[in-house]
């Protein structure tokens, strides 16, 4: 077999000790389905032009600079050398600066994931820093020039290996706290939640990547077959949403409740409003028993 | 601040249903940001389309998706008419199956989003699904369309609200064999120098946060902009940069010196 490409050559460094390290591209993004953009009157190709905004010329590619706004219409100009410039000269070695512990690393952070493996011979100290974070499971946080950009990596041991992900700087990542805040401090608990994770108990898998498919190019196509047989695809209507007085009911139904699953037909009259949401009721011996007892349900 | 949604539709349990919205939970907006000029005349560039045939250009308006058959042939298909295709993951986040949190490994991990209640008739629907998720330490599978692909999505309890991960499709994930099978499989850390690795990553562990991944870089560039502004004539040289070395690898015999030098380090740091 092929020895596989390194994307990057190093060292990792603990402390004082060092090794000999390179990255690997762990993942690969699939293609999605193109789409070509036509232009509607005559159905031609659409090509994309860059052109001077005031004078309407075309600009070439060499005269294309980059300019940052400092006020309306004024620009500070900065030259391709003085943006790398800002970049530090690299020094080829992933310099670990913490540890942090892996139960507190916020995944929202993850930017692209990479093989760490030994380079050369000698892989003692990277077995030792590898066994080393097993054991107090933790990952490293290391940073250093790839790709001529400054980045921090999270290396964390993986198998045999090491993983090294790249990570979002703190401005690109919006705090979940603040994404969340404005919604109102709800905790379910009683019959509703009880129902629930009866439900996901039913539910129960796992994730196999192997046995995902994407389905959306072959549904395009059938999409454009319709369209040319001059059939239309029926709308999609929107699913009712579970009121808050129906949703009682739902999960009972959801959770099968004394038989098949029904037709979900809910009326607000039957839905024992609100009932689960206090800690009033106490099922105890989970939803099944319960559910034998709900009065609730309607034949439809 | 509001933030327009990237993505509206519904999330469904079984019967269960609840619109919701999504937006991604990383963002460009507070990345310096350049426009592009032209060098000759200061002004901004701007793309447009042009008609590859007529050379004219297109308007906005006229721009539409073609779906190519042929070499030369295409069928132009409406935004409305895509939102029809036949697939329910265009719309719903249908939870099919629930997995231990902990069994999705990182790796498969792609792209982040926030996903919360888009209505308040949904906000107790939503709060069960999440609240009964975080009660059994799982996560939610599903199928969601997201930027033209049918992907496999993770939904995992935060706080109020729920993270949506897209899930890499699993030829996307290379083989981790070919690049570790230089490793032995039965080679572990000399257990003498694992109390002192022990030491040594204890000194140097800290709690997670954010400066842990601050961008030097962007900082530089923001006072390289403000000393332009200062002297808008002169030209700011670069900074000489000092020459990078690389530092030798250790080899076997000095890595327990090495080890025991970061730890006397640390300690003298630590005081």
């Amino acid at each position: 077999m092929v020895a596989p490409r390194a994307n990057w050559k190093g060292f990792i460094k603990f402390g004082e000790v060092s090794c000999p390290v390179a990255l690997y591209t762990a993942a690969s993004s699939s293609e999605r389905i193109a789409f070509n953009t036509l232009n509607r009157q005559t159905g031609n190709r659409v090509r994309r032009e860059f052109v001077d905004s005031e004078t309407g010329d075309p600009v070439e590619r060499d005269d294309q600079v980059k300019g940052y706004e400092i006020e309306n219409g004024q620009y500070i100009i900065l030259e391709p050398e003085e943006v790398a410039a800002a970049v530090p000269d690299s020094d080829k070695t992933l310099k670990i600066d913490a540890f942090v512990p892996c139960n507190e690393i916020d995944g929202v952070y993850f930017d692209k994931p990479y093989y760490l493996a030994p380079d050369k011979m000698g892989t003692d100290a990277f077995v030792l820093l590898r066994d080393g974070m097993k054991k107090a499971k933790v990952a490293a946080i290391a940073r250093t020039v790839l790709f001529r950009r400054m980045r921090t990596v999270l290396v964390r041991p993986r198998g045999k290996g090491l993983i090294a992900t790249t990570l979002n700087f703190d401005y690109e990542v919006r705090s979940s706290e603040e994404a969340f805040e404005e919604l109102p401090d709800l905790k379910i608990e009683g019959e509703m939640l009880e129902l629930a994770e009866h439900i996901i108990g039913t539910k129960k898998g796992s994730f196999d990547a192997s046995a995902f498919d994407d389905r959306y190019e072959a549904a395009v196509a059938e999409l454009v077959k319709a369209k040319i047989e001059g059939r239309a695809l029926p709308k999609k209507k929107a699913p009712p949403a579970s009121k808050p007085s129906d949703l009682l009911q739902a999960l009972r139904e959801s959770a099968g409740i004394g038989g098949k699953k029904a037709e979900p037909k809910r009326t607000a009259a039957n839905a024992n409003k609100g009932a689960s949401r206090q800690k009033t009721s106490k099922p105890a011996a989970g939803a099944k028993s319960k559910s034998a007892a709900a009065p609730t349900r309607h034949a439809g | 601040m509001a933030v327009r949604p990237y993505w509206k539709g519904y999330l469904k349990l079984s019967l269960v249903t609840c619109p919701v919205q999504m937006m991604p939970a990383t963002s460009e907006s507070e990345k310096v940001r350049f426009h592009t000029l032209n060098r000759e005349t200061q002004n901004r560039v701007v793309s447009h389309y042009v008609d590859s045939v007529t050379g004219k250009e297109v308007r906005d308006e006229d721009e539409v998706k073609g779906y190519q058959r042929g070499e030369n042939e295409y069928v132009m298909l409406e935004d409305d008419e895509l939102e029809n295709v036949a697939l329910d993951s265009t719309k719903t986040i249908d939870i099919s199956t629930f997995t231990p949190r902990d069994s999705v490994e990182w790796i498969w991990l792609d792209t982040p989003y926030y996903l919360s209640p888009n209505d308040p008739v949904g906000q107790e629907a939503f709060s069960v699904i999440r609240d009964a998720m975080e009660a059994q330490d799982m996560v939610g599978i599903s199928r969601l369309v997201i930027s033209r692909r049918e992907r496999a999505v993770m939904l995992e309890p935060r706080g109020k609200g729920i993270v949506l991960w897209t899930l890499r499709y699993g030829d996307e994930v290379r083989e981790e064999d070919t690049y570790f099978a230089g490793i032995d499989d039965d080679e572990t850390a000399d257990s003498e120098m694992m109390p002192l690795v022990q030491q040594l990553i204890k000194k140097q562990t800290q709690h997670w946060n954010p400066k842990l991944v601050i961008d030097p870089v962007q900082d530089r560039l923001l006072d390289m902009i403000a000393d332009k502004k200062k002297a808008l004539k002169k030209t700011s040289k670069a900074k000489a940069k000092a020459p990078a070395s690389a530092p030798g690898p250790n080899n076997v015999i000095n890595i327990m010196e090495a080890l025991k030098k970061s730890v006397a380090a640390e300690t003298r740091a630590g005081k």
